[in-house]
């Protein structure tokens, strides 16, 4: 979807900040109404170059061979900052921090690489009631040479008055069950290493009191890299044309072991589970990828 | 099993720009750089999803984790998992030698297709522990109280914490390969002016072949490379003069950094297979992997120059197949230095040298110049180790494709250990 005539496109000269717009979410946290509307301002970072450095970063973190074709994931790393900004702002009625990551869902329509100038653009939408509180849609959209390339949902919960007969969200399919196709151990500083590539400095990735702080027991993994982690699994097919849609669920506890479990499709799509390695039942994400 | 020996056709190649010592592929690992080889090579034969015969490919350079190193890429890539694969490790032999392997499986009808390659880093290269270091953490693991791991541990000097350093030299000699060519460059009398001249032809060749377009079916750009790093156009024997003597010693010291080959990272693979899988996908053969011929000598005492292997195995690969030493539209004779080149050929000119050391009535003889590495060498794209076989083979074979068919190549790397690995290829 591209930005409609009553949304005001706000071309930002540099990627803001994340650490300041954390801290700024921080210091404005208080008084937002949790109720609509929401800003109608797109945030764009315009033919955006992509740091090979910076690239070749996050590939080693998440698994990916180091070169040039851009992970399925990637360009929502580039435009978290926007999103970031765009929910620490005043007008935004929804509280950055304490924001859980439901769901998400990318698009890629073409394989993009390094050399491709991307035009980045963020927006809000679809504030609604939650059973658990309320959520909000962060949309971003990658162009490049004008052509629409990546799209990319994100679906936050803000923790609140709960509505039970709500829509809970889009269902997930079930957990892919039995042996597990890989055990990767996670290191305790895994939330620093990634906040390193991604710029995402949330405190309760970073250290156990830091967590604790925010009412986490030790640090959590950021979902974005287990999402990352599980597509770089799944294999290269998924940097070309696909569609993938995540479910979090538990948070990944650091230092701590995860299991993968795949189950193919008859039609060639794979839905993936991650689950604790010491208790299976304790699930981390779901996702389905389609390629093609 | 009744064997019938088949025709082993080149397909294609595909290799990424090679690049310097901590330059643009500082941040790659071997498997990152024969993944982008090989995906640049299933992508431009449509091999995605295809189960293929066997991947064989090496690195001389390699860290012990890499022990699978090609299976580990062929997993990563979008063949068919179900595609085997096999590391293969034959220093700067690596690449030849891989395709020898895999044109051996689909000649005696094992497999109908397969991929050669070869990668090496000098950038991301493994560090060592220092030899006390290393046995004393051993000691301490196989230590069954903690009083003996304790003993084991306290064994540790601070001066044990300083990592090996990388040695690019010979086990057994201890010289390094730029001292054992400068060695060999004196006792075949080679001056610093024809090696100069070489390297300078290599630069120019390369250079040219890029202006023509001639690698643009053959490359896959990287990590923001599109061209050999190492490539210098605008070369000449005044700068390439220029420089000091970097091996060898006093008024005889020729070898310096322009003509000797560089430290280098890159990755090449060679699509290598039957006439009837070629024709199956629209795929026409380049050329014909005709035989192949590997020679070691002994250079632990002098006897013999460590790079003059292929002295040796270029004879009786030509006595072999009824061919003489200008039997040849081209030739592409590995610079792993100007010098080992000039040796060779100087060698097989020599009278003596045919007769006393390959037995050979007459002397091999001469070749005509202008037909030699005519799209540059190692000298001017930079030498990958086992990268460099690939790179020969997949651009022989294009080249030999334009001449047309029953045009004839003939290749010849040296490597280290006293080896040569040499073959000859057939325009198709």
């Amino acid at each position: 979807m591209s930005a409609t005539s009553a949304q005001a496109v706000e071309t930002l000269a540099a990627p803001p900040s994340l650490a300041a717009t954390f801290l700024k979410a921080v210091l404005t946290a208080r008084g937002r109404s949790g109720e609509g509307p929401l800003p109608e301002t797109v945030l764009e970072l315009s033919d955006l170059a992509v740091d090979r450095d910076d690239l070749a970063d996050y590939q080693g973190v998440c698994g990916m061979p180091v070169g040039d074709t851009l992970p399925h994931t990637y360009p929502h790393v580039l435009g978290f900052p926007l999103q970031a900004e765009l929910m620490a702002r005043r007008g935004f009625p929804l509280p950055l921090a304490g924001l859980v990551h439901l769901e998400n869902v990318i698009t890629v329509r073409q394989r993009l690489t390094a050399d491709d100038p991307l035009t980045i653009a963020v927006h809000a939408e679809d504030l609604r009631p939650h059973p658990k509180g309320t959520v909000v849609d962060l949309v971003t959209e990658a162009h490049c040479d004008g052509e629409p390339v990546w799209h990319g949902r994100s679906t936050y919960l803000s923790r609140g008055r709960s509505t039970p007969d709500a829509e809970p969200g889009t269902a997930a399919p079930a957990m892919p069950q039995g042996p597990p196709a890989s055990r990767w151990r996670l290191p305790g500083d895994l939330g620093r290493t990634y906040a390193g590539v991604s710029g995402d400095v949330n405190p309760i990735h970073l250290y156990p009191l830091t967590a604790k702080a925010m009412g986490f027991p030790r640090a959590i993994a950021h979902g974005m890299w287990t999402y990352a982690r599980t597509m770089a699994a799944l294999g290269p097919a998924a940097d070309g044309p696909s569609t993938s849609h995540v479910w979090f669920r538990k948070p990944v506890l650091l230092p701590g072991s995860v299991e993968l479990v795949v189950d193919r499709g008859d039609d060639g799509s794979r839905t993936a589970g991650l689950r604790s390695a010491r208790n299976p039942e304790t699930e981390h994400l779901v996702l389905t990828l389609e390629v093609g | 099993m009744t064997t019938t020996v088949r025709k082993v056709a080149v397909i294609g190649g595909n290799r990424i720009p090679f690049a310097r010592q901590g330059g643009a592929y500082a941040k790659a690992s071997n498997q990152d750089m024969l993944t982008a080889a090989l995906e640049g090579l299933i992508a431009r034969y449509g091999l995605a999803g295809e189960r293929l015969g066997e991947v064989a490919a090496g690195a001389v350079v390699k860290h012990s984790r890499d022990f699978n190193l090609t299976r580990e890429t062929v997993l990563g890539s979008s063949l068919d998992h179900a595609t085997p694969a096999c590391d293969l490790q034959q220093a700067c032999g690596t690449g030849l030698q891989a395709a020898i392997y895999i044109a051996n499986k689909v000649a005696l009808g094992q497999i109908d297709v397969g991929v050669a390659g070869g990668v090496d880093t000098s950038s991301d290269a493994p560090l060592v522990l220092s030899e006390r270091l290393r046995k004393s953490i051993l000691a301490a693991s196989f230590a069954k109280t903690p009083a003996t791991r304790a003993k084991a541990l306290a064994g540790i000097r601070p001066s044990d914490l300083v990592p090996a350093q990388p040695q690019n030299s010979e086990p057994r000699t201890g010289l390094s390969m730029g001292e054992h060519m400068a060695i060999t460059a004196q006792t075949w009398g080679i001056s610093r002016e024809e090696q100069d001249e070489l390297a300078l032809a290599s630069h120019q060749n390369l250079a040219r072949a890029y202006d023509e377009g001639f690698f643009d079916d053959l490359m896959t750009g990287f990590l923001g490379l599109g061209k050999d790093q190492n490539l210098r156009p605008e070369s000449s024997i005044d700068k390439l003069g220029a420089l000091k003597p970097v091996f060898g010693k006093g008024e005889g010291a020729t070898l310096t950094a322009g003509n000797s080959t560089p430290l280098t990272d890159g990755a090449s693979t060679v699509l290598l297979g039957t006439e009837e899988w070629a024709a199956e996908r629209g795929l026409a053969p380049q050329a014909w992997f005709v035989d192949g011929e590997t020679a070691a000598v002994d250079y632990v005492h002098g006897d013999e120059g460590l790079l003059m292997a292929p002295a040796y195995a270029v004879p009786r690969l030509l006595a072999r197949n009824g061919l003489t030493l200008q039997d040849f539209d081209y030739y592409e004779i590995h610079e792993a230095f100007a010098a080992t080149v000039l040796s060779t050929l100087k060698a097989w000119e020599d009278p003596d040298f045919c007769r006393d050391r390959l037995g050979l009535d007459a002397p091999l003889g001469s070749i005509d110049r202008s037909r030699l590495n005519v799209h540059g060498s190692s000298l001017a794209a930079g030498h990958p180790f086992a990268a460099t076989g690939g790179r020969i083979v997949a651009t022989l074979a294009k080249t030999l494709h334009a001449q047309g068919p029953g045009s004839r190549g003939l290749v010849s790397i040296c490597a280290a250990g006293g080896q040569g690995v040499v073959a000859i290829l057939e325009g198709a």
